[in-house]
């Protein structure tokens, strides 16, 4: 009796093993929020039409590009998600391939900004942001970035970590309503330090924010659009502020990691993310603004995301071979004068 | 027990083995990993994270935050302690039963719970202002304070548990006997119930100090990014700045603390048996 039980089992040991093996896996690194949309919009829909199995990990930028670094000989992830910044420093250390746009039968839908991003041909950006302030328009009012440090918001403001893909570009805003339009952002890093009592915390996500404003902890943080429509949902009056600096943000991107055995793959789920119909799911979800020009989309939900052509050639993006050139010197200078 | 020590050491050897493989092996792995840098050994990767003033911040909140911690966990274990054990056995049962139920909750759970209570809003503000002790609500969240809280609450039922059993293995009689020989209360904690529970005061002190100043979900999301302890420092090194060799130095000097807290520990439980 035990023998037949062991080669029951072993039988579907192997059975097990052999589907597995005929079945291929493509495994995607990407942001942590909105999965269950996303599942619904691309990875199920894509599971079918390739008939493959997607395996689907989730991080913020930075932990993603030091995963890859880590794996560089044995790459785990097929294809992933990332700022433009931490795109070009992957490429630099070799870690991605070129993307064969030629297989992307999406990629001349998009707008000009997203097709090349870092000019280096090594990704391609599939959905791109504003950043703002969000803030409690019963409480205070913000016209400038500058507000953020004012008197009426001390003790009811949070910030972006420098770390996180909001930080620098705040920043950098902060230091324009200053006067000071240097990459070092040393102006605005010297004035959040000296207000660091006034701010509650240095957030290092987005959906740290809603439970935040829910509790009455803060009044105005800057935000990126992405993370807007959960706090819209909210109970209490809150508004995207229109600065006089004007607005900043960021673009997203995918890449395919260099030694991936899965590449043909990897390029067809970009194509399909890139596609028309996907991206305007996306958008109608209020998941991620499109990066495909020929999105359409309802004023409600354009009230609610980055939409549009004007809207995408204004916002003002920190050049990717800037941010690296100067992101160590800002976390020395952010834990000098921040962290302590 | 055994005839011999071959036949005593034979059964040891695979418990042994495996302690050898995935515990004594890897924390030598680990720990090489700060003192072997670019091909060679050096002592390079201390002395910049020791040079650095905030890396030393973290050290000294870290140990404060530890030892505060586990202070407070004693006076509180210790008066629990001796409440537990004067009870009635089904009562004892039920209030052990009480103290372990926070450990069935999972961690992360109970660090949200706090961030509600603890918030502006929350039900300690809004007593504080009940009682006219404060005006407006207090800032507790992401402040260290809310970490202590936090850990404290964590920690406790390890050194309540530790005592009760410490208390449980005191003869019955040697309170009544420093009674009638004329001790006050504080006489008979000092010379009679610490130096017969210094076991207990030892395994619990070093279980809650531990893991107080390793605790990662608490220091986390209860202090954010502003109050930065060693642990939260070490996941900022390995995530986003790849940095193996930092994270290897935090690792042992967190192993450091935590064998010197034992000995520390161990020394004051001892000296006062000694008097």
């Amino acid at each position: 009796m035990k023998d037949r039980i062991l080669a029951t089992a072993a039988v579907l040991f192997m059975a097990g093993a052999t589907a597995q093996a005929q079945e291929r896996t493509l495994t995607i690194s990407v942001y942590a929020f909105a999965q269950d949309a996303y599942a619904k919009i691309v990875y199920q829909p894509f599971e079918k039409e390739c008939g493959c199995k997607l395996v689907v990990e989730t991080g913020n930028s930075a932990e993603r590009l030091t995963k890859m670094e880590v794996n560089k000989a044995e790459p785990v992830i097929d294809m992933a998600v990332m700022s433009m910044a931490d795109a070009l420093s992957a490429a630099r250390q070799g870690l991605v391939d070129k993307v064969d746009t030629s297989k992307l039968s999406n990629f001349v839908r998009l707008y000009d900004i997203a097709k090349d991003p870092n000019q280096d041909g090594m990704s391609v950006g599939y959905t791109f942001y504003a950043t703002s302030i969000a803030y409690r328009s019963d409480k205070v009012k913000i016209t400038s970035w500058n507000d953020l440090l004012s008197k009426q918001l001390a003790g009811r403001v949070a910030l972006p970590n420098i770390t996180t893909n909001q930080g620098p570009p705040a920043l950098y805003m902060l230091g324009l309503a200053m006067g000071k339009d240097t990459p070092d952002l040393k102006a605005s890093i010297d004035a959040v330090g000296e207000h660091r009592n006034d701010i509650v915390t240095f957030y290092n996500r987005s959906s740290q924010l809603v439970q935040l404003m829910e509790q009455d902890e803060i009044w105005a943080a800057p935000i990126g659009r992405f993370a807007w429509a959960p706090l819209r949902k909210l109970d209490v009056p809150i508004k995207w502020a229109t600065p006089k600096e004007g607005q900043t943000g960021g673009l997203n991107v995918m890449v395919v990691t260099r030694g991936s055995k899965n590449r043909d793959l990897a390029l067809q789920l970009m194509d399909f993310w890139l596609s028309t119909k996907v991206q305007t799911d996306l958008a109608n979800a209020l998941v991620d603004s499109p990066a495909n020009k020929d999105v359409e989309v309802s004023p409600e939900v354009a009230e609610n995301i980055t939409y549009g052509a004007e809207t995408a050639a204004n916002v003002k993006l920190i050049p990717s071979a800037v941010e690296l050139a100067n992101r160590e010197n800002w976390l020395s200078e952010w834990n000098a004068k921040v962290q302590q | 027990m055994f005839q011999n020590r071959a036949e005593a050491l034979t059964l040891a050897l695979p418990a042994a083995t495996f302690a050898a493989l995935v515990f004594v092996l890897p924390v030598i792995v680990l720990l090489s990993g700060g003192l072997h840098v670019e091909g060679r050994w050096t002592l390079e990767a201390y002395q910049r994270f020791f040079a650095d003033p905030l890396n030393r911040l973290v050290i000294w909140r870290t140990l404060e935050l530890g030892a505060l911690v586990t202070a407070a966990a004693a006076v509180i274990g210790y008066a629990s302690a001796l409440a537990i054990v004067d009870l009635p056995a089904a009562g004892k049962s039920r209030m052990i039963g009480l103290v372990v139920l926070p450990l069935m909750i999972s961690p992360v759970a109970r660090t949200y719970a706090w961030l509600v209570i603890l918030g502006r809003a929350g039900i300690v503000n809004k007593a504080l202002m009940l009682i006219g002790l404060t005006d407006e609500p207090v800032r507790v969240l992401f402040t260290q304070t809310a970490v202590f809280i936090g850990l404290l609450q964590l920690f406790l039922p390890l050194m309540v548990l530790s005592l009760v059993s410490a208390l449980e293995n005191m003869p019955n009689d040697v309170i009544p006997a420093a009674r009638v020989l004329g001790a006050n209360w504080l006489q008979i904690f000092v010379k009679v119930v610490l130096p017969l529970t210094r076991e207990g005061l030892v395994t619990g002190g070093t279980l809650v100090f531990a893991g107080s100043v390793t605790a990662y979900i608490t220091p986390a999301i209860l202090g954010g990014s502003k109050v930065l302890t060693l642990v939260t420092l070490l996941y900022q090194r390995v995530t986003i700045a790849n940095d193996l060799v930092s994270a290897s130095v935090i690792a042992f000097i967190l192993i450091v603390m935590s064998f010197s807290a034992n000995l520390l520990l161990n020394r004051i439980a001892t000296g006062r048996s000694l008097k």
